[in-house]
């Protein structure tokens, strides 16, 4: 009669662990689909840039995130899996990968202005600053940020230096 | 026995509520943020000013920091240096506690003789032919570098905005930029335009605090130490730029460099690696 008793508990205690559990580790076992905008993004074997490139992702692809660690989320595209860093996503902030286990939508970002949206400094608003100050120099800014390094070109530059990847 | 099931019930509501309640509480944060686009179609003449920039809102100001300082200072079209003050760059940032701020980090080179590095919030940093031509070595390029990321990396920038910023929203309405563009946008393009007159002023002027000087020059001899750089490079570029009597960038306004020497002596202790041959002879041959 006791055993009995104890194992009629057994199903509610199971389902408080399981939800202790969820509710401790959010992200466990549970994945979240991503879209991508930023295009060709280097897929990396560990969260951080010195990491081996294992592969890369186009744009306006979904991705499964898997994992987050810092700044790094882990995905799985097409079966591959990689890191990918916090830039990588459209939206600059971090992905809240407990979204899903509360009931609410995949947030989907779709373009830039739209993931600005609701911010106070925006494209509109630098727009706006650039017209009233036509003698800043951003076309040099925007210069600037066409200087691209390759990854692995990196990675060579820090191993011809001897120095830490 | 019987309890069971409502026991189970009572379990998933109490889940259901306690999450639910939690989705609320995260949502809570995004609805204070300022709404320039609600703003402007429902004409709400307030905005919710908030201390906190996002990572966006960040670069963008860094945009406008990097534009100004641009207007005074060429961008070198040496291809080469350029690319080499990113290789560099970027060696550095990647080991720097904030290694991917929105865009990430860009690096480039100014055309001046005069010995100056800059930090632009979100994570543009520029260093004139002069730094570069002080430095002996690519380690000390790298310390220069590495103590403007520290910069970016604890957002010294936005410090430099006025507190007065935040709360005069409701008294911009008066203002040229807010007459010209009118209600919501012209409120934000008044605070914007401050902001970056702001940080330019701080930047190219009077210097970040005493306490934000000891901290990057702290954080960046922990950033060459990982990225395998020689952290007794920052104390020697400290006393190299202090013996040619520069200022702004890293040498700052204050405090003392002898100090800022004093602040790092014991973490920056000449390491046993020496110099890798390699980065002595790439540095030599594009050093301008």
């Amino acid at each position: 009669m006791e055993s009995a008793k104890k194992l009629g508990k057994l199903p509610a205690r199971c389902l408080v662990l399981g939800l202790a559990l969820i509710w401790a580790f959010p992200t466990l076992g549970l994945a979240q689909t991503f879209r991508m905008v930023q295009s060709q993004q280097q897929l990396y074997a560990g969260p951080n840039f010195g990491a081996e490139i294992v592969g890369t992702v186009p744009g306006e692809v979904e991705v499964m995130v898997l994992q987050q660690s810092g700044d790094w989320y882990q995905v799985d595209y097409q079966g591959k899996k990689g890191w990918l860093p916090q830039q990588a996503f459209p939206v600059g902030k971090k992905l809240d990968l407990s979204t899903l286990l509360k009931g609410r939508a995949v947030p989907t970002t779709r373009t830039d202005e739209v993931a600005l949206a609701g911010k106070g400094f925006t494209p509109e608003v630098e727009a706006g600053y650039r017209q009233k100050n036509p003698q800043l120099n951003y076309a040099a800014v925007d210069t600037i940020e066409q200087f691209k390094l390759p990854p692995v070109a990196l990675q060579a530059f820090i191993r011809e230096g001897g120095l830490q990847p | 026995m019987k309890n069971n099931p409502q026991r189970l019930i009572l379990l998933v509501l109490s889940w259901l509520l306690v999450m639910g309640c939690a989705g609320v509480v995260a949502q809570i944060p995004e609805s204070i943020r300022p709404m320039v686009d609600i703003a402007q179609k429902t004409g709400a003449k307030a905005l919710e000013a908030s201390q906190e920039l996002s990572d966006s809102e960040e670069y963008y100001l860094g945009r406008g920091v990097a534009a100004r300082i641009l207007s005074q200072y060429p961008l070198s079209q040496d291809q080469v240096l350029n690319t080499y003050v990113n290789q560099v760059g970027q060696t550095v940032a990647q080991k720097s506690t904030r290694p991917t701020p929105y865009r990430g980090y860009h690096f480039a080179v100014l055309e001046s003789s005069t010995p100056n590095s800059f930090a632009c919030p979100g994570g543009f940093i520029l260093v004139t032919k002069g730094m570069i031509k002080a430095c002996e070595n690519e380690d000390q390029l790298a310390a220069v570098l590495a103590h403007e990321v520290a910069h970016v990396a604890h957002r010294d920038g936005l410090s430099a905005i006025s507190q007065a910023r935040w709360t005069e929203v409701a008294t911009t309405a008066g203002t040229e930029a807010a007459k010209h563009y009118g209600g919501a946008l012209g409120q934000l393009l008044s605070r914007f335009e401050g902001s970056i007159n702001d940080v330019f002023k701080t930047v190219i002027v009077n210097g970040y605090s005493r306490a934000a000087e000891e901290e990057a020059d702290r954080a960046g001899v922990e950033i060459l130490k990982r990225a395998g750089y020689n952290p007794a490079a920052m104390t020697a570029i400290l006393t190299a730029m202090s013996s040619k009597g520069g200022s702004g960038g890293i040498l700052g306004t204050h405090p003392d460099i002898r100090d800022r020497q004093d602040n790092i002596k014991i973490i920056a202790q000449e390491d046993n690696t020496g110099m890798e041959p390699a980065r002595t002879k790439r540095f030599r041959a594009l050093k301008p």
